[in-house]
């Protein structure tokens, strides 16, 4: 699905240059789920944004499914990004201005989806993560569990291929922690490629394959037994 | 405490740039565009609040409104009234005074100078009390002809002020130049006057004996009159002393009654005619209204133009404001942390709000200072536009710096204490646990109806502007019925016996191609009414038109030399026009005692035909009107033309049906057509002719289209201004647009990141943003236009010839969208920018 080549990123601020990632080479293929470990500030969000389009690699080169896309502009990327790729942040990133059911039908209003189509999803999706009847409230009116599980609706109406997942776990308790790697475990089994960063060995081990980071390299690859 | 409050404030001002220049550019604009406009009213308004007692000092005016006529205002009375009113009032008048203007001539060494002399009763300084550089009130006005002059004419013609015993001669108030002595020096008068006084002669009624129009009539109204009344009495008692009087002792009470039609049963003379006084320091900004067109002593002010400029500087400094106050909360996101973290540690809401109103009271002072620099450094050009010698003198006049100070701390208050209050209200923890920034859905619709205020007024103030304009344009567009290029008009008054040889002069200088004389030029304006009749046609002639009564009516008459309507290319639409030919068009007077009546023939225009009740052009020709135009005896005046409605007059008065006749002893006006394009060799061989026929008489030269552009110098001033101010408001409404589309997409950029991730793309956010910013632009657009439209309807109601009512609608439209156009552009480059971003950068923002 995807191939990272000797990619780096370094992050120029006033006079020091940090290097977040340091000719990392990761190939993940179609329905894989990969958790992404490592200590705070060896590079794991940085490398997820990437992957996710959401930023640029300094130097290397990003293979996502048949396209060369590190030199891609912003715009391109976007329309990349919208056909193939759900998120899901450990802050949740909802709007405050909308309500639940508008924060999901954000993922599918600039796909060019008819508004009755829409509706129908968001409800299914809602239904399914058991957010339904909180649809009219605003994210500051829900717990933070209930948030995450907006943040996974939204992440997964669109029907893509591939959800990036940056510490879906971090803000949330050990038993809505549980909930949601269930979720993305379900998810899994019907066929989209997850991509997970955390600090939870308890929720790495939900995947099958582990990528350690440090300092920006990638130290050590651990493959399950399926 | 207090020195806290400062610190942050000037901290806070220092490191939010972008809002302080908004907030301070804006103020600053706000705080010049009042200063400027105040010191103008306070000119405005102080006119004549300087002469001593001048709240005891009233002017009377005079106002004809007899039924069926169109009513005769004028700010001057008649000769008889001073006396009549002081005796009659002996309690309320302390002394009276006439005034009348004059334009003559000082011949000195040889030269002759144009001057505005004003001739005045010995009591002149007993009701105007100005003041003398030397001599005094007492020993000015004791022999015929004592002359007191100001110290600006003294220096004119002497080079010092010093010249009590000194002469002046001047042509001509008799039939011989008369040497005058000079008794008394005034101090130059400040500019804020509406006296036009440069040299005072004591006036000698003798001078009038032969003219029983100026001092000694009851009707005709020439002088200026004005009472200084006792200092126990109103202006409303000596009004009503007056009424009493107009109705039951005047003489008017008799010959109204005598004239038939004019007084139905049971009504008073006040009903038709009215004396007026006026407050003398209500004279320069109210005159107007009693003035009909014969204008007063000096140019007179407008209150409604002052109403109107007051008004648009506070919307100036209004919308600053609301730039303020939107900007603040807009902001309040970024500080709200703040805020909850000094509660946390302490601070009561009290302490946070005052913190914010010392905030925006520090802003607005700084405003202040920049506006006063601003306002030093147009006030050459503002002068420049208004013709006057404004000046800012701070440190010498501490009401008026007082008056900014405490104005500026309240437009402080006014600004701040809003989002001072909204800013305390946040409770702490709401702030530091909330993700987002405590904005409230209350704060952003009083926001946006702040926008759409800003934008309906900045929208009312464009339309008002393009209006304005508009009907400037369009009046010098208008066709006024003649020709009027390659004119010069010569102004031949003084040079009575030598009009032919003049005229055969001019005549001879090959630019030249006509010479006609006229009593006045288009432009000119004149009031010479009289009384004419229709003659009935004889009941055997064979028309439908016999009618059985003589018709009546008070037109008014132009003379005209032959060729006069030929040299202004207007043909008649009926008969002929003058003819030296036929020999029997010239108006003559017939000797005294003769009781022959002369004859001779006229030119009507449509109107007067209409007033005259006759139904077409064709119908009035051979009929004969009689008038007494000559002050002995009757004229029978053959019609032996009809002209079209010409505007003779400036177009902000209405054509009024005339009467033109050839009447060589009014002639007052040369018309020269000329075929050059050197103007500057033309007018210099003019003005030699003129000096070697009328010698020791000035000049007065001037071309027609300079004439006719200067009927609308005022109201080019006022559209400039109008133009001006709008195009401040404005400015100051988009900049605050763009400091409220600045921030509201810093504070949305979390919102634009994660609506990128969910695949919106830049067009969508700079749409997203466009729109929210749209919105408000539009619904100002609703309210404005109506408001617009209706009062600009009404303003063009004073000119009888005006734009189309239609246009208004594409003026509307065309606004609309300009306004949208400008919104999108302040907007547009901040929505593109924020929308460009990496959406990474946007959710690490939190
Ligand atoms: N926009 C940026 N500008 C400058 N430095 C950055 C930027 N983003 C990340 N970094 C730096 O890059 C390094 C990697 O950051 P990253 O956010 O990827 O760490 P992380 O592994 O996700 O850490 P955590 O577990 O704490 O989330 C850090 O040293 C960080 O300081
Ligand atoms: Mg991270």
């Amino acid at each position: 699905m995807l191939k990272l080549h000797n990619l780096s990123k370094y992050f120029q601020t006033d006079e020091v240059e940090t290097v977040a990632l340091n000719n990392v080479n990761i190939e993940i293929a179609q329905g894989e789920f990969v958790a992404i470990m490592g200590p705070s500030g060896c590079g794991k969000s940085t490398l997820l944004n990437i992957i996710g389009m959401l930023d640029n690699p300094s130097e290397g080169q990003y293979h996502f499914m048949d396209d060369e896309v590190a030199g891609y502009s912003e715009s391109q990327l976007a329309i990349i990004r919208k056909q193939h790729i759900g998120f899901i942040f450990q802050n949740f990133n909802l709007i405050d201005e909308l309500t639940v059911e508008e924060n999901i039908e954000l993922a599918l209003l600039y796909h060019n989806i008819p508004a009755s189509e829409r509706k129908q999803r968001v409800e299914k999706v809602m239904d399914k993560v058991g957010i339904a009847h909180r649809a009219k409230h605003r994210p500051g009116q829900l717990s933070g569990g209930q948030q995450q599980r907006v943040a996974v609706a939204r992440a997964v109406v669109g029907d893509q291929a591939m959800i990036l997942a940056d510490e879906p776990t971090g803000n949330l308790d050990s038993a809505h922690g549980q909930e949601v790697m269930e979720m993305l475990k379900a998810l899994n089994a019907e066929g989209t490629t997850i991509v997970m960063v955390t600090h939870s060995p308890a929720h790495a081990d939900y995947a099958r394959r582990t990528i350690n980071l440090f300092d920006g390299h990638v130290v050590t690859e651990n493959v399950r037994a399926a | 405490m207090f020195q806290h409050y400062l610190i942050t404030a000037w901290r806070n001002i220092i490191k939010n740039g972008l809002f302080s220049g908004i907030n301070i550019f804006g103020l600053a604009v706000g705080f010049m565009s009042c200063i400027l406009i105040m010191l103008f009213v306070r000119d405005e308004t102080g006119y004549d609040t300087w002469i001593k007692d001048s709240d005891r000092v009233a002017r009377l005016h005079s106002a004809y409104t007899m039924p069926g006529r169109p009513p005769f205002l004028t700010v001057r009375s008649a000769g008889r009234m001073m006396e009549a009113i002081r005796d009659y009032a002996s309690n309320e008048v302390e002394s009276g005074m006439r005034l009348i203007q004059w334009g003559l001539t000082v011949q000195q060494n040889g030269e002759a100078f144009p001057e505005e002399m004003t001739m005045v009763d010995g009591s002149f300084f007993d009701v105007l009390d100005l003041p003398f550089a030397h001599g005094d009130r007492s020993s000015s006005f004791n022999k015929p002809f004592d002359l007191v002059i100001t110290e600006k004419m003294a220096n004119k013609y002497f080079g010092r002020t010093d010249v009590i015993g000194e002469t002046l001669t001047l042509c001509c108030a008799a039939e011989e130049p008369t040497v005058m002595a000079i008794t008394g020096v005034l101090k130059d008068l400040p500019q804020a006057t509406h006296l036009n006084v440069n040299l005072l002669i004591y006036l000698q009624p003798a001078l009038f004996a032969n003219n029983s129009s100026v001092l000694d009539t009851w009707t005709s109204v020439n002088v200026y009159t004005y009472f200084k009344l006792k200092p126990t009495t109103t202006i409303e008692q000596l009004q009503s002393r007056i009424n009493y009087w107009a109705n039951n002792e005047s003489p008017f009470v008799q010959t109204i009654a005598n004239d038939i039609g004019a007084m139905q049963a049971g009504s008073k003379v006040t009903d038709v005619m009215q004396h007026k006084l006026m407050a003398l320091t209500d004279l320069h900004l109210h005159a107007r209204k009693d003035a009909g067109n014969m204008g007063d002593l000096s140019p007179m002010g407008d209150y409604k133009m002052i109403v109107m400029f007051v008004i648009v500087a506070s919307l100036i400094l209004l919308i600053a404001c609301i730039n303020f106050m939107n900007l603040a909360t807009a902001r309040a996101s970024q500080r709200a942390r703040e805020v909850g973290m000094r509660k946390v540690l302490g601070a009561s809401r009290a302490q946070v709000a005052m913190q914010f109103l010392s905030e925006a009271v520090a802003l607005v002072l700084i405003s202040l200072l920049f506006s006063l620099v601003a306002v030093e450094a147009f006030l050459p050009l503002y002068n420049e536009l208004l013709n006057r010698e404004l000046s800012l003198q701070l440190f010498s006049d501490p009401q008026l710096l007082l008056t900014l100070l405490t104005g500026s701390i309240i437009v402080g208050i006014g600004a701040g204490l809003y989002p001072a209050l909204f800013l305390s209200r946040f409770m702490p923890a709401h702030i530091l646990t909330a993700s987002k920034g405590g904005e409230s859905r209350g704060s952003t619709t009083l926001r946006t109806a702040l926008v759409v205020f800003q934008f309906a007024t900045s929208i009312i103030l464009v339309i008002c502007t393009v209006v304005v304009y508009g009907q400037t344009l369009y009046a010098n567009t208008i066709d006024v019925g003649y020709q009027s290029d390659n004119k010069l008009i010569l102004n031949v008054g003084a040079a009575n016996g030598n009009l032919q040889s003049l005229k055969q002069e001019l005549l001879n200088l090959p630019e030249v191609s006509s010479v006609v004389f006229s009593s006045e030029a288009p432009t000119q304006d004149n009031e010479n009414n009289r009384q004419f009749t229709l003659i009935p046609q004889s009941a055997d002639a064979n028309t439908s038109e016999g009618d059985a009564a003589p018709i009546q009516q008070i037109l008014n008459y132009y003379s005209t030399d032959y060729g006069f309507f030929e040299a202004y290319k207007i043909t008649p639409i009926a008969g002929r026009v003058f003819d030296e030919q036929y020999g029997t068009d010239k108006a003559v007077q017939q000797p005294d005692g003769d009781n022959n009546v002369g004859t001779a023939s006229v030119i009507l225009n449509e109107s007067a035909v209409r007033r005259l009740g006759m139904s077409n052009p064709q119908t009035a020709i051979g009929r004969t009107l009689e008038s007494g135009i000559f002050d002995n005896g009757m004229h029978r005046l053959h019609i032996i033309g009809v002209i079209p409605d010409i505007y003779f007059r400036s177009i902000k008065f209405d054509i009024r049906p005339s009467v033109y006749l050839l009447r060589e002893d009014h002639f007052r006006a040369a018309n020269i057509s000329f075929n050059t394009n050197d103007s500057p060799a033309l007018t210099s061989k003019i003005e030699q002719i003129w000096k070697a026929n009328v010698p020791m008489q000035p000049i007065h030269l001037q071309f027609l289209s300079e004439m006719m552009a200067a009927q609308y110098s005022d109201d080019v001033t006022t559209a400039k201004m109008f133009s001006t101010f709008s195009l401040l408001a404005i400015i100051v409404a988009c900049l605050g647009l763009y400091g409220l589309a600045a921030f509201t997409a810093e504070r949305r950029t979390k919102e634009i990141g994660i609506r990128k991730v969910m695949g919106a793309q830049i067009s969508d956010i700079v749409k997203l943003l466009i729109w929210q910013f749209s919105k408000p632009v539009l619904i100002a657009n609703i309210i404005a236009w109506p408001i617009a439209a209706y009062a600009m309807l009404s303003w063009l109601q004073e000119f009888p010839y005006r734009l189309e009512a239609i246009w208004l609608l594409p003026i509307c439209v065309a606004t609309g969208l300009l306004s949208l156009l400008i919104a999108w552009a302040t907007v547009g480059g901040n929505a593109a920018k924020v929308a460009k971003n990496k959406p990474v950068h946007a959710l690490r923002h939190e």
